[in-house]
């Protein structure tokens, strides 16, 4: 399989049977629900879904860094490296995170301290995990905000934030990042706050940096174009869980979960232009308090079967490389299978 | 209305300590309406033997000063002047402040930017020493104490008004008024003020908390007017006596510390109550 | 920079001119006329005095002329004679002024110190019985009258325990070296400093706990702590460095009020400075030394005012932009 090639190396992160419940004053609630991830060096995966569907609190969790309260990790486990990241001490998880994994977010112009100059927030991350002086942190800092394609960067050090565009922001927050040279860079939807064209350039930017440094990649995003462009796999989220996972090319030309094919469109091979937003699907996601039994897209889906109403579909490796969880598709493919046999 | 008032009751009740600041405050207005019949002679009279330590005689439960006065009618009586004082000095400063804020907003222009300068200009003045200047040139009266407070305490209730009018100026009843033909004057204390009341109102309460330290602070220092009794006068009184006798100073400074005390906890619930929106930050 | 600085001192002057108008219209507002208030009560009976007195006010001449004279004779740093200092009241005022400041700057330092970090350590164990018995401590000093906190205090440490003196600024009689003569004023400053700075406390540790909380749930911090820094860094250099700002605001809101409450405490512990002046001024009726000090007074916080708004230009750089 040629779609697989980047799967080879044993991965650096995997998340197995993850669950993230948020403790509220309306009852427990499953956030992220037995989710299973990996990240191989060098590999970019996309992690797609709806607003809500519990992205942002998987990156939260993997980087420890949850809203706590009122979210919390129960259950599963996130290895990286060997290491079972929530089995970590408080202690021990500050000096992975920056060093080994870094995260940027969606807003850059609200997540930069506006008191603190842009250098000096760059030099704090870099004198956090080397002990280097902070005469050698500022060269090592315009050097990360060269790298980063800043123009005028000795100049740009001395800024604040208010100084800076959107665009601007996001590459310093990025230069911090990878300050430190992570083995993992976890971007939750980078591009969402920028304009269109400086999003081009962003994600150019990531791909470059990742391409010169074999950094694992998870980027999680709305836009199919970015997924298109960048990822090697993709992951679909829906109400907590992950209900399909394909390499970009495989899910691109034939999605097998009826929510991931309600994003992509009607048609199998979806337009992959930049900037063309997963599709809005019509109904609305069951809130977590309410989850149905069965599957959580039976109120939403064209091939609803009476099995979907009674069972909850688990994932199942339906082709290789791939796995899905939908009754439709599961019938679907055997269909198939019956067709090639005969 | 009805409905009304038992919403804001209710949720003025979630806050227990709002609760307890209520109780105490009507205890303290209790004893001041009582005070008359409960000591009816004059509180400032010699009663027995001075310096009797509280609690040691039956008579005399609070004990008595260096004169020989009973501390208890003294702070009874004390009640009425501080709540009185406290009052009077927050609805001035109430009037001032609504006015000043109201007129600033309403009119702004040159006027506006006048009078946030006086306000600016009241915020800068040392209100203690303005205070005491005003009491010296015009007099010890109880009016003259309780009016120098009001002045030097009306500013947040213009800045507040203000700010208030300001954001309910260009709304749209508002605008349907004005295209009625409605007088400025009508519209702004007809239409806007009862709106804009609430978070003044929450505010005024804390004005009278704040008036009440003030008073304090002038009858401590001997300004206050000599001819009523007050719990700050009776603090400086005792001060001399601290080596032997501090609980001539002690008793009527938890009074003043209780009243404040609830006084704060009575105006953060009535903002709880009044103003819901902003309770959660 | 330079020309901010200029800019915010010049905003000064309206200012006080203003306050010196106020003052002029109180004295027109007391019981009797401008030269009574500023004569008689001192009881000047040497006519060559008197005749030197009224060419200075201008009494016989008409209300404008006056105040212009008036404000002239402040413009020039005339603020009148006192005969119960036998001195200018400038130069009186200026004696003892030194004092009040040392008192206001240990009482900022108080106030800013307790009360951070009782809101710092509130907001951290928020919901905790230390954020209670914090909340509490805070609704209690907020509620305590300063001069009481101050007597009291005195009963306790200097009477009781005899831990510092119980009142005045320094030990009469004893020759010290410099170093001996500052710890020696220290030691005096303790107990009217803590008196008149817990009540700024107790506001500083309010609002400081509620800015905190609020600081705390903004995307920079999560950033930092993405950063890999430890929990003490994050809350000391991202939460607090920004949550300082609403404080630094109030202080300057604040300080007018902090004068006017260091009368009092100087009166109570005996404290050499002008609130003292003013105390004893108000007592004997000396107006010209009481109209000087609420001048002064004002200047001092017109100009402190100013300070503080140069420091929040420093503290918060969005500011210059504006
Ligand atoms: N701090 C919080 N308090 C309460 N609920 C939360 C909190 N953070 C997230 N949630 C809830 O958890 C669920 C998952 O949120 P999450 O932020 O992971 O969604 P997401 O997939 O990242 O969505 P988006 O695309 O909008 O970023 C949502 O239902 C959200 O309402
Ligand atoms: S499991 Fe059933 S309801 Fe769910 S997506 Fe597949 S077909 Fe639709
Ligand atoms: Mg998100």
């Amino acid at each position: 399989m040629i779609m697989g090639s980047k799967a080879g190396p044993a991965p650096i992160l995997s998340i197995e049977d993850l669950q993230v419940s948020l403790f509220t004053r309306r009852g427990v609630l499953p956030a992220v629900d037995g989710l299973s991830l990996t990240v191989s060096a060098g590999e970019t995966l996309a992690i797609v879904g709806e607003s809500g569907c519990g992205k942002s609190l998987t990156a939260l969790a993997i980087m420890r860094l949850l809203p706590n309260p009122p979210a919390k990790i129960v259950g599963g486990a996130v290895r990286f490296m060997g290491r079972d990241l929530a089995a970590l001490s408080e202690r021990e998880m500050q000096r992975v995170r920056g060093k080994d994994i870094s995260m940027i977010f969606q807003d850059p112009m609200t997540s930069l301290n506006p008191v603190v100059a842009v250098g000096d927030q760059l030099i704090e991350a870099i004198r956090r995990h080397n002990d280097v002086s902070r005469h050698e942190a500022r060269d090592r800092a315009i050097e990360l905000l060269r790298q980063v394609r800043i123009p005028d960067a000795e100049r740009r050090f001395n800024d604040y934030p208010h100084q800076m565009s959107g665009g601007m922001s996001q590459r310093v927050m990025i230069a911090m990042a990878i300050a430190c040279g992570p083995k993992l860079l976890i971007a939750d939807e980078p591009t969402t706050a920028l304009d269109v064209t400086i999003q081009a350039q962003i994600i150019e930017l990531m791909k470059e940096l990742q391409s010169s440094s074999d950094m694992g990649l998870i980027i999680i995003t709305h836009d199919l174009g970015v997924v298109a462009e960048v990822a090697d796999r993709v992951a679909v989220m829906y109400a907590g869980r992950k209900v399909e996972e394909a390499p970009v090319e495989a899910l691109f030309e034939r999605p097998l979960h009826r929510y991931t094919r309600g994003l992509l469109g009607a048609t199998p091979s979806a337009q992959r232009r930049r900037g063309s937003r997963l599709v809005e699907i019509t109904g609305n996601v069951p809130a977590l308090s309410d989850l149905p039994q069965g599957c959580a897209f039976q109120n939403r889906c064209p091939d609803v079967l009476d099995r979907c109403r009674a069972e909850r579909p688990q994932l199942a490796p339906l082709l290789p490389h791939r796995s899905a969880a939908c009754f439709a598709a599961e019938k679907e493919l055997s269909r198939d299978a019956a067709a090639i046999g005969a | 209305m009805l409905t009304l008032f038992f919403d804001f009751a209710r949720r003025f009740a979630r806050n227990r300590a709002a609760l307890v600041g209520l109780f105490l405050v009507l205890v303290v207005v209790g004893v001041a309406i009582a005070a008359p019949w409960w000591f009816p002679r004059n509180p400032l009279r010699i009663v027995g033997r001075p310096e009797i330590w509280p609690f040691m005689s039956p008579r005399y439960p609070l004990g008595t000063d260096s004169l020989g006065r009973d501390i208890a009618a003294m702070i009874a009586h004390g009640a009425r002047t501080t709540l009185l004082i406290g009052l009077c000095a927050s609805l001035t400063a109430t009037i001032i402040g609504i006015t000043v804020g109201a007129t600033a907003a309403y009119v702004g222009g040159w006027v506006d930017e006048l009078l946030m300068r006086l306000t600016e200009l009241f915020q800068t003045i040392p209100n203690l020493i303005f205070v005491l200047t005003i009491v010296s040139i015009l007099g010890q009266k109880i009016e003259y104490v309780t009016i120098a407070v009001g002045v030097v305490t009306w500013t947040p209730i213009a800045r507040l008004t203000r700010a208030e009018f300001m954001s309910l100026r260009d709304r749209e009843f508002v605008q349907a008024c004005r295209a009625m033909g409605m007088g400025s004057l009508w519209i702004m204390f007809g239409e806007i003020l009862p709106n804009a009341l609430p978070p003044v109102i929450v505010l005024s309460s804390l004005v009278v908390a704040g008036a009440v330290l003030f008073e304090s602070a002038v009858a401590f220092l001997g300004l206050g007017d000599p001819n009523v009794t007050s719990w700050g006068q009776l603090i400086g009184d005792g001060r001399t006596l601290i080596r032997s006798s501090w609980y001539i100073c002690a008793v009527p400074g938890l009074a003043i510390m209780l009243t404040v005390l609830a006084l704060n906890l009575v105006g953060d619930g009535l903002n709880d109550a009044l103003n819901p929106k902003l309770r959660d930050r | 920079m330079r020309r901010i600085i200029i800019r915010r001192l010049v905003q000064i002057i309206p200012l006080i001119f203003a306050v010196i108008v106020m003052n002029f219209v109180l004295i027109h507002l007391a019981p009797g006329s401008l030269f009574d208030v500023m004569t008689s009560e001192q009881q000047i009976t040497d006519p060559k005095m008197l005749d030197q007195l009224r060419h200075t006010y201008g009494v016989d001449q008409p209300v404008s002329v006056q105040l212009a004279k008036y404000i002239w004779s402040v413009m020039r740093l005339d603020l009148g004679y006192s005969y119960r200092q036998n001195a200018p009241v400038f130069d009186v005022i200026m004696q003892q002024l030194p004092a009040t400041l040392i008192l206001m700057l240990a009482a900022i330092g108080i106030a800013l110190l307790v009360g951070v970090t009782a809101g710092v350590l509130a907001s951290i164990k928020v919901n905790t019985i230390w954020d209670n018995l914090i909340s509490l401590g805070a609704v209690f000093f907020f509620a305590a009258p300063s001069f009481w906190l101050g007597i009291m205090m005195t009963v306790m440490f200097a009477v009781k325990l005899g831990w510092f003196p119980v009142g005045g600024m320094r030990t009469i009689g004893v020759d010290e070296s410099a170093f001996g003569a500052v710890l020696d004023v220290m030691h005096h400053l303790v107990l009217p400093a803590t008196a008149l700075g817990l009540f700024y406390a107790a506001t500083f540790a309010r609002v400081m706990r509620a800015s905190m909380l609020e600081v705390a749930r903004l995307d920079f911090v999560r950033t930092a702590r993405a950063k890999g820094l430890s929990g003490g860094r994050v809350v000391l250099a991202h939460v607090m460095r920004n949550a300082m700002l609403p404080i630094v605001t109030l202080l300057g809101l604040q300080l007018g009020t902090m004068l006017g409450g260091s009368v009092v405490i100087e009166a109570v512990f005996s404290w050499p400075g002008i609130g003292s002046l003013l105390f004893d001024s108000v007592m004997s009726r000396n107006f010209p030394m009481v109209l000087g000090v609420l001048v002064l007074g004002s200047l001092l916080v017109a100009v402190c005012n100013a300070t503080v708004d140069l420091l929040y230009l420093r503290l918060d750089p969005r500011i210059k932009a504006r």
